[in-house]
């Protein structure tokens, strides 16, 4: 799956990735390949991300919002 | 032929001209990166979120429920025109200022005869231009570029959409500049509000996302986010343009001042020549007298 992150004042994170962990409005998900489309809201939280050589990272944001169609990720986050 | 001392004042005072322009010129130079670079890395987020609210549009049948979409006949029109709070910046101000008008004249000369059309204007130039072509320019919000900030747009665009919810104007444009490169702008007209759907939208029509929280949430939660961040990125843009037409006026001002002094300093050489060259006549003129 492509992930891309990108606030308003930069992309914080652009690649392929294995798994990613949200902060959702209605409690945290996560996204693997072949996720259904999704759009939602999220909240403060930390996004987990681990990419295709298995590292994991962590973002923070303040809230966003996520779309998800067809393996490619979109994360517009409001950073601090 | 004019005296050699009036060449030597004209071309040290296009000197100092040339200095001022010059220097305006690094300065809107220093300017125009930070302004690019903000509207640089602004950009793809906003295109982003216009991607997701489309996304969303197409899979929501009866949009008309969200109060900012709701399709009034135009009665009452405000037009935003963003232009700069500071002149020398070539045609930036007055051709934006012109489109406005135009646009005005042709698709809401009814509202402006009857007095419903006013003019909000960001930037002291496009107020002067207007008032001086007695456009009735209601409020302005000039003071938005001096701190240009997330926050400070993201108020004021509150307040537009209140004004649109409450009744006040049924209809809301946005003319600015679009950045492009240094040298050229785009002057963009867009309907702030209500918001308009996008029609052709099959091919993601069909899709059956999930939604979280629901629908009805994101809708209210996205759209006026969507709202500020299109003004705020109208802003960023504005900002880059101007700056970008400032270096490239003050660039061409600096390289016509160099042309001037060019043949300033030719025409004095020239004229110093004579009067040496006459001086020398006089001199062997009255040397051959005395001889003869």
């Amino acid at each position: 799956m492509f992930l891309e992150i990108i606030t308003p004042e930069k992309k914080l994170f652009s690649g392929e990735v294995k798994l990613i962990k949200l902060p959702g409005a209605q409690g945290g998900f996560e996204i693997l390949t072949k996720h259904a489309p999704i759009i939602s809201t999220l909240v403060k939280g930390q996004i987990k991300v681990i990419d295709s050589a298995d590292e994991t990272s962590f973002i923070d944001i303040s809230g966003g919002v996520i779309e998800s169609q067809d393996d490619k990720i979109i994360v517009l986050a409001e950073a601090h | 032929m004019a005296s050699l001392k009036e060449i030597r004042t004209r071309i040290s005072s296009v000197k100092t001209t040339r200095q001022v322009t010059s220097a305006m010129k690094m300065v809107s130079a220093a300017k125009l990166k930070k302004a690019q670079d903000a509207i640089i890395h602004f950009r793809p987020y906003a295109d982003k979120l216009h991607g997701i609210m489309q996304t969303l549009s197409s899979s929501l049948e009866d949009m008309e429920e969200s109060v900012y979409t709701l399709q009034r006949e135009p009665d009452n029109v405000l037009v935003v025109l963003v232009t700069s709070n500071r002149g020398l910046c070539g045609g930036f101000n007055s051709s934006i200022s012109k489109i406005a008008i135009e646009m005005v004249e042709a698709r809401y000369s009814r509202q402006l005869r009857q007095k419903k059309l006013s003019f909000l204007t960001v930037g002291k130039q496009g107020e002067k231009y207007l008032k001086a072509r007695n456009y009735p320019v209601g409020e302005q919000a000039n003071g938005l570029f001096e701190d240009l900030s997330y926050e400070s747009v993201s108020v004021f665009a509150q307040k537009l959409m209140d004004d649109f919810t409450s009744g006040k104007y049924d209809r809301i444009e946005l003319v600015y500049n679009e950045f492009k490169n240094a040298a050229v702008q785009f002057c963009r007209t867009e309907q702030f509000l209500p918001v308009e759907q996008e029609s052709g939208n099959k091919s993601v029509g069909n899709q059956n996302f999930i939604f979280e929280p629901s629908m009805e949430e994101i809708v209210h939660e996205l759209i006026p986010h969507s709202l500020k961040i299109q003004l705020f990125k109208a802003f960023l843009d504005s900002n880059a343009a101007e700056h970008g037409a400032r270096m490239t006026a003050m660039h061409k001002a600096t390289d016509n001042a160099s042309e001037l002094i060019k043949e300033l300093t030719l025409t004095f050489n020239k004229a110093r020549q004579t009067a040496i060259t006459n001086e020398i006549l006089e001199v062997t003129n009255g040397a051959e007298a005395l001889n003869g």
